[in-house]
């Protein structure tokens, strides 16, 4: 049963990908938007300009274009299928290095916030939950609501006035590190694990000092949904049938917190994984505000210059790592509940 | 239907008291929603400048809470030079109470547009896609799958980037962002609704079919949508406002208060905290008003 | 007093409550009542009445946000609520046991049956897991699961209603419960399954010394298996009564009005809906009905009816019982057209409708209703009862909008409920109301016919007399015509003249209820009539000498046997049976039977099912 519904999941994902490059593709070229004179600026001579949209490839006809894109005219050059993601039009180097590069910073911010954010909110729900509608509980949904429904840059600006300007603790918002550091040798892109790979604890330090201020933001903006989420969800498993009946039959105590927790973290997984293919491309309003440049910077700076290659490489990447965790947490999922699979 | 429902349906359900409503958060909402709306509709006429052209005082600070009363004495006998600044101005020179109270006006509506829109075609696909389940409602939601799948912040700043920053296109890519999620909740809802006695009933009565559709299915169907769509209000007041932030939103100098923090953002460091502060309070407490009534409806529709 | 005399549950005062101070309500205020061993207790009250929540509170417990706020509980002369969690923990489950409505809710999701079973069977047992688990299967096998080393290891998802019903039954029983509390325990169950699980109860009961408090909405159940009836109402017990002493004297009015039509029936006025010409010209006639539901990606198909023949005369019920899947439902919505038939003809007065077209059988619904199962269901939530009621007019007359309006509430009066409702919306009606509601709309354009779907299955024994009356005084009055679909054979014999059995989508039995009712011939009307739990106390189940079932499973819809469906389950079954279809057959009496052996009289009665060993 479970190798089934890997195997259907893994095809409609996939499915979905094709899908997903061929309308991104399409959708890009449809718009009014004229990304040669964008390139080759304003008034430029029609000879300049041909010369330019013959650069990019752009005077072939559409399905010429996408059939390179996807590789099925290797004769042209690597396309998708080779594992190309094609060449950034403003800045000539490959799309799939310049992503490789700033895709580890985001997946190291919003890991980081993730993770502090879960720790956090999980106790603070099953708080909520112990005595629903009482005040602790009514506590606890309010500030889930507020922390579920803020503008995460502009908080990201307050604590950087509250904790840069006014107290001194935080750095400046002006990146990873401190101008002054030299960034240690790149192995995963991650600065604080590359730091320890590299031996340099006091980069480690520095890395995680500047991770201050951005964590906290993210942290405050998603504790809000995970903990309406842990709580609804064990309010729902304590109140079940289930566990009424378990006291019924007499279990003890543990073990029927055992099975209410169970309950209540089935579906919680899947939330969590959608929260954080959201944050993916929804990290970017936070890398703003911090100058941080992860995939979100990369993807602003590519959509303002109308880099098309970019772009498209992009939302390929954030919606198929999306789609990876999506399925990985849908298999936990399956393995906790056995009724998903069936 | 709630999980208290289960185990006696036909017996406890009934004896459960119904609780008196004093709730006063769903008063705080409901009053920080009527509050944007009626700024929505004369914020630019009760503004004290026209929050699209410039003062001559740059970076001017708000009143300290010590000078409140003397300017409200003043404005109240004119006595004052010109109106006071009561959030201070920009670094152009932007009197930022004007603009915060008149932002509504585009965030609201551009909200409202998205969702009205994204919901009114949702809503009619998915009980078509619920109705009659064939090749092209099948065909239908594979599309819908493949567009919900998209990272939405980033599609938004793509769609409305190139298409060009007007308030016309951030509508229509929110609407097209969003419409996925009206399809599939109300196609769902069809679903179950639709095998559900009364519709049988309706049939049996002698109903044609496209009667028990519209007249019986439809409107038992969107409560979730409308349910989702008090929620996304608020989502899409605050992707509006980070489109801006980017500056892939609106154009300056439109009062927004998205645009008004990306503008302020640079002057925090600097200690110079106004221009972002109060059209954030603005958004936060909007926002959240909205998250308040959305959850209030979901819970009566969930009976809880 | 000595031990054996000495109350097992001394209960008194105890009382529940949701919410607090002025807005709380008690569901239970003042229930006092007490039990012996070795004896059954049957609960019976309205729907609301508060009886799962007395259920539970005997337990000490109370469905969140519900609290126990009052009284004592006694086992054994100790009181449960003033003893201390891990001395209450040790008695649940261990000394007293409970099985609950909605068994799937109860049983936990992702924990397979057995390891749940075995994990209520240690919390009170020194066992390994090795132990717990070979306890789950001999409880699963006691209760009566096929293969119980296989189905100890599925989820509650993966089991039938049934099924999981059973396995909450094997938990409740893993540690051997000296009372056991069962809230409806056979309320998902058929016939046959109940009358056997209630006979396992019972046998344990007198065998072990044990004791059963049994909550029931079945008059039938009480009148089998109880020792006593405790009627709850208001909270508190409002008649304590032995069995037979409620049957026959009822003290409270409410128990008087519940049995009022077992004791019309007993005073020999049954039927009491006028006589029906029985040489009249039927006002409905199937003919070879046939209807096969295909399966997804298979070729094969679910027969749901086989070649079904019935006719209706006007002014006549015509009952149609069998267990579920017996494909009587599919009968009735084939009927109205609701579900196209694969073969067959219907004819309705001179039209055969699968003739006409779209809009001509729009029309002919104007003649020709249906009520279903389920009234919470069958009424459009967002409207308002006077919308509901002006539908079919609005379709089916040119009423101005007055006059849809007096007719409305003429209907409304016609079937029993104050007109002053009109306004209101289904939510927060009861079942028994709702029902009559669907009855109004489904008169209100002058039908001939109605094909009355199970209309009875969930309503409280008050809300089934009410709706019995009912429909008995609207075919008096309007001469209507009844297809009445039912698994309760007790309102069949109250309301019908003639009477169908199905079994597997065949008709293997019709003929007049006396006949069907009191001289069963095919076997499978005698095992279902014999599993039928009649309400009167001086038949009891338990008292017969023999009480042989049906044995083996029901075979599937799918791959139906060549020969009688019945052959590998009936008790009676030659080696012809397996490989000879059987034809319907017309005895010298007027009844039908699809049986040859009775038919040919080589099954005589003597050596029929009820002496069968």
């Amino acid at each position: 049963m479970l190798v089934r519904y890997i195997a259907t999941r893994l095809v409609i994902g996939i499915a979905q990908l094709i899908g997903l490059v061929i309308a991104v593709f399409f959708l890009i070229r449809l718009l009014p938007a004229d990304p040669v004179s964008r390139l080759v600026g304003l008034n430029p001579s029609a000879e300049a300009y041909a010369q330019a949209e013959r650069q990019l490839g752009l005077d072939r006809p559409i399905l010429t274009q996408l059939l390179h894109y996807l590789g099925l005219a290797p004769e042209e050059g690597p396309g998708l299928l080779q594992g190309s993601l094609g060449i950034s039009w403003v800045t000539g180097s490959p799309i799939v290095e310049e992503i490789g590069r700033h895709l580890p910073v985001t997946i190291e911010l919003i890991t980081l916030s993730f993770l502090i954010a879960f720790v956090l909110a999980v106790p603070i729900g099953m708080l909520g939950a112990l005595k629903p509608g009482g005040k602790a509980d009514r506590g606890v949904f309010i500030y889930s609501l507020f922390a579920g429904s803020q503008p995460e840059f502009w908080w990201g600006l307050l604590f950087v006035y509250l904790f840069f300007f006014t107290l001194g603790v935080a750095p400046p918002p002006l990146g990873s590190l401190s101008p002054l550091t030299s960034p240690p040798p790149e192995i995963t892109g991650m600065i604080t694990v590359d730091a320890l790979l590299a031996g340099r604890p006091d980069t480690f330090v520095e890395a995680l000092h500047h991770l201050m201020l951005p964590v906290a933001t993210l942290v405050f903006i998603l504790s809000g949904p995970i903990i309406k989420m842990v709580r609804q969800n064990m309010v729902r498993a304590l109140r079940s049938d289930f566990v009424l009946y378990a006291h019924c039959a007499g279990l003890p105590r543990w073990q029927i917190a055992r099975y209410a927790l169970r309950a209540a973290m089935a579906p919680s997984i899947t939330l969590i994984g959608i929260l954080y293919g959201f944050m993916l491309g929804g990290a970017v309003l936070v890398e703003s505000v911090f100058s941080l440049s992860g995939i979100g910077q990369y993807s602003v700076r590519a959509v303002l210059s109308f880099d098309y290659p970019a772009i498209q490489g992009v939302v390929l990447i954030i919606t198929g790592i999306s789609l990876l965790i999506y399925l990985a947490l849908d298999l936990i999922h399956a393995v906790i509940d056995p009724r998903v699979a069936y | 239907m709630s999980a208290a429902d289960l185990m006696g349906p036909t017996d406890e359900a009934t004896t459960l008291p119904r609780r008196k409503k004093r709730d006063w958060l769903f008063g705080i909402g409901l009053t920080i929603v009527a509050v944007v709306v009626i700024l929505a509709a004369i914020g630019p006429w009760i503004a004290p400048y026209d929050p699209t052209s410039v003062t001559p005082r740059i970076v001017e600070p708000p009143p300290s809470l010590g000078e409140i009363p003397g300017l409200l004495w003043g404005s109240i006998t004119g006595t004052l030079e010109h109106p006071p600044h009561w959030m201070g101005t920009d670094a152009s020179g932007f009197d930022i109470f004007s603009r915060v109270i008149s932002a509504p006006r585009i965030d609201l509506s551009i909200a409202l547009a998205a969702n009205g829109l994204s919901l009114l075609v949702g809503v009619l696909l998915g009980l078509l896609a619920g109705y009659y389940r064939n090749v092209a409602t099948g065909l239908l939601m594979r599309v819908s799958d493949v567009l919900q799948s998209f990272p939405v912040f980033i599609s938004a700043m793509i769609l409305v980037a190139l298409a060009g920053r007007s308030t016309v296109n951030i509508i229509i890519a929110l609407a097209l962002l969003y419409t996925p999620i009206y399809i599939r909740l109300t196609r769902a809802e069809v679903m179950s609704q639709k095998v559900r006695g009364y519709v049988e009933a309706a049939r049996a009565m002698g109903n044609p079919e496209l009667t028990v559709a519209l007249r019986h299915v439809l409107p038992n169907s969107l409560a979730p949508a409308l349910i989702q769509a008090s929620v996304t209000i608020g989502f899409a007041i605050l992707l509006t406002a980070g489109l801006s932030f980017v500056g892939a939103g609106v154009r300056p100098p439109t009062p927004e208060w998205g645009l008004m923090i990306s503008t302020g953002a640079n002057q925090i460091i600097l200690g110079e905290w106004w221009p972002s502060v109060f059209p954030g309070i603005a958004i936060s407490l909007t926002v959240f008003g909205f998250a308040v009534l959305g959850n209030a409806l979901e819970r009566r529709y969930d009976g809880g | 007093m000595t031990a054996a005399e000495a109350p097992m549950l001394e209960v008194r005062d105890l009382s529940v409550a949701y919410g607090v101070g002025r807005d709380a309500v008690r569901p239970i205020d003042g229930l006092s009542f007490t039990l012996r061993q070795r004896e059954i207790v049957g609960l019976i009250g309205e729907a609301g009445s508060g009886k799962s929540t007395a259920a539970l509170a005997l337990m000490g417990l109370a469905r969140p946000p519900g609290q126990i706020v009052g009284g004592q509980v006694a086992f054994e002369g100790r009181d449960l609520l003033a003893m201390d969690d891990e001395a209450l923990r040790r008695i649940r489950g261990r000394d007293i046991g409970i099985i609950v409505q909605n068994p799937r809710g109860a049983l936990n999701p992702m924990l397979k049956v057995g390891r749940q079973i075995g994990n209520a069977y240690r919390a009170h047992n020194k066992a390994t897991r090795g132990d717990s688990k070979r306890r789950a299967i001999d409880m699963l096998r006691m209760v009566g699961i096929n293969d119980p080393e296989r189905r100890v290891d599925a989820y509650a998802h993966e089991l039938s209603g049934g099924m999981a019903q059973r396995a909450l039954i094997a938990m409740a029983l893993s540690s051997m419960p000296k009372l056991l509390i069962a809230d409806e325990p056979t309320s998902g169950l058929d016939v046959t399954i109940q009358a056997q699980f209630l006979d396992q109860m019972w046998q344990t009961v007198q065998e072990t010394g044990s004791a059963m408090f049994l909550v029931a909405q079945e008059l039938g159940i009480l009148a089998n298996y109880c020792d006593r009836v405790l009627v709850l109402q208001n909270g508190h017990i409002a008649e304590d009564a032995p069995v037979r002493q409620f049957f026959a004297a009822p003290q409270q009015p409410y128990s008087r009005e519940i049995l009022r039509l077992e004791q019309d029936t007993a005073e020999g006025g049954i039927t009491s809906s006028g006589t029906v010409k029985a040489d009249a010209e039927p006002l409905v006639r199937i003919t070879g009905l046939v209807k096969n539901f295909p399966i997804k990606g298979s070729s094969k198909v679910v027969q749901a009816v086989h070649d079904v023949d019935l006719a209706i005369a006007p002014g006549e019920t015509l009952g149609l019982v069998g267990e579920s899947g017996s494909g009587k439902t599919t009968v009735g919505r084939c009927l109205v057209h609701l579900t196209e038939p694969t073969e067959g003809e219907i004819r309705f007065g001179d039209q055969t409708l699968s003739g006409l077209s779209a809009t001509a059988l729009r029309q002919m619904r104007a003649k020709l209703q249906i009520v279903f199962q389920d009234p919470y269901d069958s009424l459009n939530p967002r409207w308002t009862i006077r919308r509901i009621l002006r539908e079919p007019l609005d379709l089916h007359t040119d009423l101005s909008r007055g006059e849809k309006d007096s007719r409305s509430r003429e209907l409304l009066e016609m079937v029993g409920v104050d007109p002053g409702l009109i306004d209101r919306r289904p939510q927060g009606l009861g079942a028994g109301m709702l029902q009559r509601l669907n009855i109004a709309r489904a008169i209100a354009t002058n039908p001939s016919f109605i094909v009355l779907d199970e209309p009875t299955s969930v309503l409280s024994p008050r809300a089934v007399v009410g709706l019995v009356d009912l429909l008995r005084r609207l075919q008096r009055d309007l001469g209507l015509s009844y297809l009445f679909i039912s698994h309760d054979l007790t309102t069949v014999r109250y309301l019908c003249h003639r009477v169908a059995v199905m079994y597997l989508g065949q008709i293997v039995e019709k003929g007049s209820v006396d006949q069907v009712f009191n001289d069963p011939k095919h076997p499978y009307s005698k095992a279902l009539l014999a599993a039928h739990l009649f309400p009167d106390p001086s038949q009891r189940r338990v008292d017969r000498q023999d009480r042989r079932e049906l044995e083996g499973e029901i075979p599937s819809p799918i791959d139906l046997p060549k020969g009688c469906y019945l052959a590998s389950r009936c008790p009676s079954a030659k080696p012809d049976c397996q490989a000879q279809p059987q034809e319907l057959t017309i005895l010298p009496d007027g009844r039908s039977i699809r049986c040859w052996r009775v038919a040919t009289g080589d099954l005589a009665d003597q050596e029929g099912l009820q002496h069968a060993v």
